[in-house]
């Protein structure tokens, strides 16, 4: 597994432990999945919560890191989505700003159609209660090939981890038959992009899953997920009329 | 078929009849052997049917029209070209006077001789239509629109196409001849709406276009899009340089129209 070391600077990560969660959590997407997975109220959540950057990715696995009771079915699926979130957003952003070249001209295009699609099942499977798409910022890692290629090797491994980890614990047999259905695709991805790494493909003959403290623990290393910018206001304008 | 055409040339032989011939040897040994796949019963529960309906994979909407936008997610000075030794251009805050995330479009990107990324970006300063490169490092979020608002001058009509089709059409009040509207390249950098004042009608949107005559008008003298409460002004040249549109426009304006939206004066 290879970890994008780095984008974990010591000073970014003081930088956003200063954050609350309110200034992180504009437009509610954080809060509203600590909502479904731990039954907590909003109010109770916003009230107790100050949270820096591995926090805010705890926060969406609360009941699973209490280990108070076990995640519901909606619960993991909202997980599975944000996961699909970052990795969709990941290959979109690289298709469309185009510099990635080469022998991975094609990886944007290919990759990213196949997120989307998960991105759109899993979102229609959950309707109302899918959380909401958050902000990410990839820092120029969708305009460098080095890194957009390491990353993707990263988020590869990461998602087919995190839903093997996950498998056991699903409780619909209708729903671990999709999500293995999509976990050997995210293999897939992940033999294929560390071919093109140079990275063995298969170094194992058994997997292990990742849980989700790891999972957390590796996105929140990236700073990748950002508050969603304010496009809005209540401002009285100051426009010339 | 790699172990079949080394034990072919090893042999002599052609690999389709060494692949027959091992077909034949896994034949015999599961008659000799148990168990093997085909003595698993045939009762086994049918496999359950998937949760998620699977899509085919969603292939991006492609179009010369898309435009893409950046947060600027630290302070920094705007440079003549990419590189930190270059003349300032002008500064580049991280909020704009109506305390929204400063925005800007981008135009291209470089990398400098030390392999730093430069993004070329268009500014919302004096005198109008300017850019500039910032480090890629100072920026946060990209953002993607397919819209592209056309103001005429001349007609007084505001049309927005979507990937090259128009979309919206309306008539607008645009600034007296003292007061010009700007002309040139501009693009949308926030949106408001719920304020107090009834003169900007519902709703109004702030550009990057900033008045070259009246600059010392409160935050900056920055063009907006707006409603109003005078429409039968509408259309005309009766404003200080914005760009006003009756209520109702404006409404259907904010429904099909993103901030980052570029924004063409002519």
């Amino acid at each position: 597994m290879l970890i994008p070391a780095m984008f974990a600077k010591k000073h970014e990560t003081q930088a956003i432990s200063e954050l609350t969660l309110s200034q992180l959590d504009r437009d509610g997407a954080i809060c509203e999945a600590v909502v479904h997975v731990s039954g907590d109220t909003r109010a109770t959540f916003l009230g107790n919560a100050v949270v820096g950057g591995a926090a805010l990715l705890g926060a969406l696995t609360a009941p699973a890191l209490a280990g108070a009771t076990a995640p519901s079915d909606v619960a993991i699926l909202n997980y599975a989505l944000t996961l699909e979130y970052l990795q969709a957003a990941f290959y979109t952003e690289a298709e469309r700003l185009g510099a990635i070249r080469g022998k991975l001209t094609q990886i944007p295009r290919q990759l990213g159609a196949v997120e989307r699609a998960h991105v759109a099942a899993i979102r229609a499977a959950l309707g109302q209660a899918a959380v909401k798409r958050p902000a990410f910022d990839f820092r120029g890692v969708t305009e460098d090939q080095t890194k957009f290629l390491k990353t993707a090797v990263a988020f590869e491994d990461l998602a087919a981890a995190a839903y093997k980890a996950q498998a056991a614990r699903i409780k619909s047999a209708a729903l671990l038959t999709a999500a293995i259905s999509i976990h050997s695709v995210e293999a897939r991805h992940a033999a294929w992009m560390r071919f093109l790494a140079g990275v063995t493909p298969a170094a194992s003959a058994f997997d292990e899953g990742k849980p989700i403290s790891e999972v957390k623990a590796i996105v929140a290393s990236t700073h990748f997920v950002v508050a969603h910018p304010k496009m809005a206001s209540r401002t009285n304008p100051k426009y010339k009329g | 078929m790699a172990p079949g055409g080394t034990l072919a040339r090893a042999f002599g032989v052609s690999a389709g009849a060494v692949a027959a011939a091992l077909i034949a040897v896994i034949v015999s040994s599961r008659a000799s052997s148990s168990p093997s796949i085909v003595d698993v019963p045939d009762h086994l529960p049918a496999p359950p049917a998937s949760a998620l309906w699977v899509p085919k994979p969603v292939a991006l909407h492609r179009s010369a029209a898309v435009a893409y936008w950046a947060s600027v997610r630290s302070a920094v000075p705007g440079r003549a070209w990419p590189s930190r030794r270059a003349e300032i251009v002008a500064p580049l805050a991280t909020k704009t006077p109506e305390d929204t995330t400063n925005i800007v479009l981008v135009v291209g990107r470089t990398r400098d001789r030390a392999g730093r990324l430069w993004v070329h970006v268009r500014l919302p300063v004096l005198p109008n239509d300017r850019t500039a490169w910032v480090p890629r490092s100072a920026l946060g979020v990209y953002g993607a629109v397919h819209t592209h608002l056309i103001i005429d001058l001349e007609r007084l009509t505001a049309t927005l196409l979507r990937n090259g089709s128009a979309i919206f059409r309306a008539p607008i009040g645009v600034g007296r001849p003292e007061w010009p509207t700007p002309k040139g390249n501009f693009y949308i950098r926030d949106r408001l709406a719920r304020y107090r004042s009834a003169f900007y009608g519902p709703l109004a949107f702030g550009t990057s276009a900033r008045s070259s005559v009246l600059t010392d008008w409160p935050g900056g003298g920055f063009i907006g899009l707006h409603g109003t409460d005078e429409p039968q002004l509408v259309p005309g040249r009766i404003s200080h340089g914005c760009v006003r549109f009756r209520n109702r426009d404006i409404l259907e304006l904010g429904r099909l129209m993103q901030v980052g939206t570029p924004v063409t004066i002519r």
